[in-house]
């Protein structure tokens, strides 16, 4: 890694740089366009998110905070938790921990940073960490382990029997730091009586460990508050996603990753509630008007992600989405199957119910949230058994109605290249005009931006989707 | 005897194999040491761990497989996808791996575009990634649905005594590979490493009777051999899964002799016993679920150092070569962590990516093990 690179721990640069972002919208719009002038490398980024009014700007400030709560954990007297996305939070932030997801720090930094996240990434290499590493987790990890980051007190994650790649970055950083790690294993089946039994004992488990480790306990007020936040969130949510189903598609491109962004760093908490409700204000004014979420109001096609979204510097998959007319229809990323969820009709079973009468209740209600995570529900099993990758796919693109599907992922993700041939041939064959892009979300030296949409508009002109 | 093991070693099928399908017997194959033979062997089956030997191309493993993904299940795909695994009853593959669970799904779209390449019975075992009292009981149902399942299928019945007398057959047989691995650490070794791993390979590849047997035997004809190779370095292999005879030979034509290991076609399908004297598939599920040698046992990075530290100790190594198979990046990762903390305890350490198959990188692997052989002479 370059001497420079190590002049700011990479989560204060970010946090500096979200802070200035978000109270850049606090004067008048002279003031804010003035300011995009003197910002060349960070006004494209700014500008993706403030064009979109409110719920952009609530966005700024959620990450801003979010940012703040990370690198003043330790001098607040609080205690950090290193996750994965698929680590749900509300947990944690009942037991007054910051939990500093992983993969939400590497897209910040893939987003917002000139160069991206390309030192770190290399720097876990450096170190013994494997260049096919999933770069989800490498984007971040590196500051971690070159000690250029709030330094965690424990290490979560909820990928082991999912998502090996995700599960060895985080058990990988516990021995190069020495971080005492906790596991939630998940058994390949979601919704029998055994793999619901043993989802609660582990999520238990989980409470002991973070006891032990932390010396916190948990408050049942805390707890409910927390859940209770989670509840109305779940809610909102859902009402977002049955909006979505209209055509056209009321809901801005950009809320896909509002929407998931959020909730993988500050679920269970008030700001997140406040987002999510300005956020189904505009749709809802949108559905009014019969018109579509982008920017020229028309949609032309409908397409669904079934893995993830790609996260080029300055988020312009979203603007290439909005600039093509194109809804972004949400990625794997974007269902938590709560109870009442649009895309459940019919699939109750693999749903989870928030309950708050008791302390037991709420902790079961949690670990049933964790165990249908993104990733955590779909990619356990092979992925055409009931419940998993094929059926959560093909239920989202019949839901929303799809004119197309794109897998995007890593190079590293073993779990999705050793069954998306599989997939796509399958959606194939159910008249599903699929395509699987060889890039890597959050690495342009894989395959640069220029090659994603070149493939992408190749598809799209070739399947004559939209004509 | 040697020559006879090489055989079973270099090639998929086997005499044994043959003659026990021509007995009307069945054989099931397993990709991953985290099955319990045992309980095939209970049913009258023969336990037979899936390879890619012999492979010669990826035309139907890159078919099915996306293209980052370990060539160890790509070979084994490709193998049934030609038909060479046509003598197999049943498959059981398990999640050991991302790359290796995969195989599940790609080898049954293969089967409905490639008649006749599926096994009639084709099952997914589900093995735990920690090991608490609920990961053992969740283990312990695994294993008796597996039973039922066998026993539905090949319509057998698996007995508890059957069950105990498969153990004790398998105890013994770890037992005789302990004692090559003692015969290995030895001051004057008297077996290199290529044969020492095809005695291991062997294990899984025939009968455990017969295997005992001919171990037995060999192990005798070994020690009265008294070819030693005293004043060779005595390396130890650590990481991915490596059946490739033709790897361990290219390093032992560098001037070394390979002593120990910790891979999974290695030392660590034998470390444990299963407890003989409790019931047994709560036996089975402890012994199985407790070798937490691999590193898809995620969180037990300090248990196997101190595995590879006692091997290392107890053979008297000069040094050890840490391989893993590219895209396999449990022991890739945890190979540079070995690498840190080994090599501050003073044991010279080579890091190796590597590819599963042909061994289409012999120049290579041969002049970064020279340079290896150099800096520890």
């Amino acid at each position: 890694m370059r001497r420079e690179s190590r002049e700011y721990n990479y989560d204060w640069m970010l946090w500096s740089i979200l802070d200035h972002a978000a109270k850049s919208c606090d004067g008048t719009k002279k003031e804010y366009e003035n300011l995009c002038t003197l910002i060349p490398h960070f006004r494209d980024v700014l500008d993706a998110l403030v064009r979109h009014g409110e719920p952009g700007r609530l966005f700024l400030n959620l990450l801003s905070d979010y940012c703040q709560r990370c690198i003043s954990a330790h001098d607040n007297g609080k205690k950090v938790a290193l996750t994965s996305f698929c680590v749900a939070t509300p947990i944690l932030y009942a037991f007054d921990m910051v939990p500093v997801c992983l993969e939400a720090m590497t897209v910040l930094g893939t987003i917002v940073l000139k160069r991206g996240t390309a030192e770190y990434l290399d720097y876990c290499c450096e170190v013994g960490f494997t260049e096919t590493s999933c770069s989800a987790q490498r984007g971040a990890l590196g500051a971690f382990l070159a000690g250029l980051a709030v330094r965690p007190d424990i290490i979560v994650c909820d990928s082991p029997g999912i998502c090996d790649t995700n599960a060895n970055s985080f058990a990988f950083a516990s021995s190069y730091l020495d971080i005492p790690f906790y596991q939630l294993n998940y058994p390949p089946s979601l919704t029998d009586e055994r793999a619901t039994r043993y989802h609660r004992e582990d999520f238990k488990n989980l409470i002991v460990f973070i006891q032990e480790q932390t010396g916190n306990t948990l408050d049942e007020d805390v707890l409910r508050t927390v859940v209770e936040e989670t509840k109305k969130q779940d809610n909102l949510a859902s009402e977002l996603l049955e909006l979505q189903r209209i055509v056209p598609s009321p809901v801005p491109g950009i809320y896909d990753l509002l929407l998931y962004g959020g909730k993988f760093m500050t679920g269970g908490l008030k700001i997140y509630t406040t987002l999510l409700e300005s956020m189904l204000e505009t749709v809802k004014r949108n559905a009014e008007r019969g018109v579509s979420g982008t920017t020229s109001s028309r949609e032309k096609a409908r397409g669904l992600f079934c893995y993830i979204d790609h996260y080029t510097t300055n988020m312009r998959f979203w603007d290439w989405m909005d600039y093509n007319e194109i809804a972004h229809l949400g990625s794997l990323l974007f269902t938590f199957w709560q109870e009442g969820a649009v895309y459940a009709e019919d699939h109750e079973n693999e749903t989870y119910r928030i309950e708050t009468d008791t302390m037991d209740t709420m902790i079961d209600s949690l670990a049933d949230q964790m165990s249908r995570m993104p990733m955590v529900k779909q990619i356990r099993g092979p992925y055409d058994a009931p419940g998993m990758w094929l059926d959560d796919s093909l239920g989202a693109a019949r839901l929303l109605h799809a004119d197309f599907v794109a897998y995007i992922g890593t190079m590293g993700c073993r779990n999705t290249w050793g069954m998306v041939k599989l997939l796509a041939r399958d959606l194939e064959n159910r008249g599903i005009p699929t395509m699987v892009l060889y890039v890597d979300a959050f690495d342009d030296r894989i395959a640069s931006w220029e090659a994603m949409t070149d493939k992408m508009d190749e598809f799209i002109a070739l399947r004559r989707i939209g004509l | 005897m040697i020559a006879e093991i090489r055989d079973i070693a270099y090639s998929v099928n086997n005499r044994y194999v043959e003659t026990w399908k021509n007995g009307g017997n069945k054989v099931v194959g397993f990709p991953c040491t985290f099955v319990p033979e045992e309980i095939l062997h209970a049913a009258g089956i023969l336990p037979f761990r899936l390879r890619g030997v012999g492979t010669k191309t990826l035309s139907i493993g890159d078919t099915y497989y996306g293209p980052v993904i370990c060539s160890f299940p790509k070979c084994i795909l490709q193998l049934a996808g030609q038909g060479d695994y046509s003598f197999l009853d049943g498959t059981i593959i398990t999640n050991g791996c991302d790359s290796m669970r995969r195989l599940d799904e790609c080898w049954r779209k293969a089967g409905e575009d490639i008649e006749g390449i599926l096994p009639g019975f084709f099952y997914y075992f589900g093995v735990p990634h920690k090991v608490t009292d609920y990961s053992i009981r969740w283990f312990v149902d695994e294993i008796r649905e597996l039973l039922s399942a066998l026993e539905g299928h090949f319509e057998t019945e698996i007995t508890e005594q059957a069950l105990k007398q498969s153990i004790e057959i398998y105890n013994t047989g770890r037992k005789l590979l302990r004692k090559l691995d003692g015969i290995r650490a030895s001051d004057d070794v008297v077996i290199n490493g290529e044969d020492a791993m095809a005695i291991i390979i062997a294990s899984s590849s025939m009968p455990r009777e017969d295997f005992n047997t001919l171990l037995e035997a060999t192990l005798s004809e070994v020690k009265k051999s008294g070819a030693g190779m005293a004043g060779k370095k005595r390396l130890m292999i650590v990481g991915s899964a490596n059946d490739d005879l033709d790897f361990i030979r290219l390093i032992e034509d560098s001037g070394a002799v390979v002593v120990a290991d910790t891979m999974c076609f290695g030392s660590k399908s034998y470390v444990d016993l299963v407890d003989e004297t409790t019931d047994p598939v709560d036996a089975l599920a402890r012994r199985y679920l407790s070798h937490s040698y691999c590193p898809r046992m995620f969180g037990y990075y300090k248990e196997r150092l101190d595995y590879i530290r006692k091997k290392a100790a107890a053979a008297r190594i000069d040094g050890i070569i840490l391989q893993n198979i590219r895209f396999c990046d449990l022991h890739g990762s945890e190979n540079g962590i070995f690498e840190r903390d080994l090599e501050a305890e003073g044991i010279p350490c080579m890091r190796m990516e590597r590819e599963y198959g042909p061994l289409v990188e012999t120049g290579r692997i041969k002049m970064r093990v020279d340079a290896f052989m150099e800096r520890i002479s």
